[in-house]
């Protein structure tokens, strides 16, 4: 087994750990904002490694396997961010169990400070 | 007298009719072997095409595939003359709010490697999995997804219809110059080339070429009417 396989190997292990817990973390987690971000940091990442160690144990494929991972890098987070600020914007508001409302959230302001130029 | 002539005719009629139907046999083995076996050997020793799948859909059963085409033809033109009036009287898209400037640039970024991986699949349809109808709806994603990060982005209708006629013309064109050189309609005509190379496989890549410029123009123009219906919200 050589030096390139190991290493192939062994990121591929770490991508298909960080896919999982991104899964459980979908289960797992109470509104949409926790279980996007769970989603979306657990999978991006998990699926470059994976990719990456496929480009370790097939030299010739690395080329390949950096172009996808750009395009990861590239889609997953701004998909994700359009889901969550889709909705924000339909007023899903976070779940937040702390008491102290106002301090945690402020981009809410902004909303409800636009839909009262709305209105007005 | 009329009525035992025609009592006689409807007799043969049925009787011919159903000495047919009963001779039919269904259920029966035709191909003792099956035909996988002729595919397989076909595509490979003749054709030169490495993919199995895309031999049988766009050479032995082209016909079907040029069927296909047409029912999607068809079922874009009926969606387009339902919702032709209601798109005129309003003209313009109801949109809750606008694509942040993230979604913007990001897929001003990512549309042309969205279109180079649909034309890269409906190319090589007949080296890798995929083919026309594949390639042709990634690139209408790629379109899908202009329109809904940007809100005034728009598709020529003029454009799209004379790309779909031009993608059809070439398909049957192809299929009737088979006529004209093999015998039968579309009867690959072109010489085969090597196995594996990207410009082998006969008629095949054309086809596919065609094939993926209209499903593509038909699926995006699906996307344009739909979404620049007023009325849901």
């Amino acid at each position: 087994m050589s030096i390139m396989e190991i290493i192939g190997s062994v990121l591929i292990l770490i991508g298909s750990i960080f896919l999982f817990l991104g899964g459980l973390g979908i289960y797992r987690m109470p509104d949409i904002y926790n279980r996007l971000q769970a989603g979306t940091k657990a999978t991006t990442l998990g699926a470059m490694s994976l990719i990456l160690g496929v480009g370790f144990l097939e030299p010739s494929w690395m080329l390949k396997s950096l172009i996808i991972i750009i395009f990861i890098a590239f889609s997953n987070p701004i998909s994700s961010h359009a889901l969550a600020r889709a909705n924000y914007k339909r007023k899903h508001f976070p779940l937040i169990l702390s008491e102290d409302k106002k301090n945690m959230d402020a981009y809410r302001e902004v909303i409800e400070q636009e839909d009262k130029e709305d209105k007005s | 007298m009329k009525k035992v002539i025609v009592i006689l005719l409807l007799a043969a009629l049925g009787f011919y009719l159903g000495t047919t139907f009963f001779n039919i046999g269904f259920g029966d083995p035709h191909f003792a072997n099956g035909v996988k076996d002729f595919y397989l050997k076909e595509t490979v020793d003749n054709l030169h095409v490495s993919n199995t799948v895309t031999s049988i859909v766009v050479n032995f059963r082209g016909f079907d595939t040029l069927g296909e085409v047409t029912v999607l033809f068809l079922a874009v033109t009926a969606l387009g003359s339902i919702l032709y009036k209601r798109r005129h009287e309003v003209g313009t898209r109801s949109v809750l709010f606008s694509s942040s400037s993230v979604v913007t640039a990001g897929s001003k970024l990512l549309f042309p490697a969205v279109i180079l991986l649909g034309v890269y699949v409906f190319v090589h349809g007949h080296l890798s999995p995929g083919g026309g109808f594949q390639g042709g709806v990634i690139i209408a994603t790629g379109f899908l997804l202009m329109l809904l990060s940007y809100e005034n982005y728009s598709v020529s209708h003029k454009w799209l219809s004379i790309v779909e006629s031009l993608a059809g013309i070439v398909f049957a064109g192809v299929g009737l110059l088979g006529f004209i050189n093999g015998g039968t309609f579309l009867q690959n005509f072109l010489p085969t080339g090597v196995l594996n190379n990207l410009f082998s496989g006969g008629v095949i890549p054309i086809i596919y070429i065609a094939v993926g410029f209209k499903v593509a123009a038909e699926l995006t123009g699906v996307i344009y009417t739909v979404l620049h219906e007023k009325g849901v919200k």
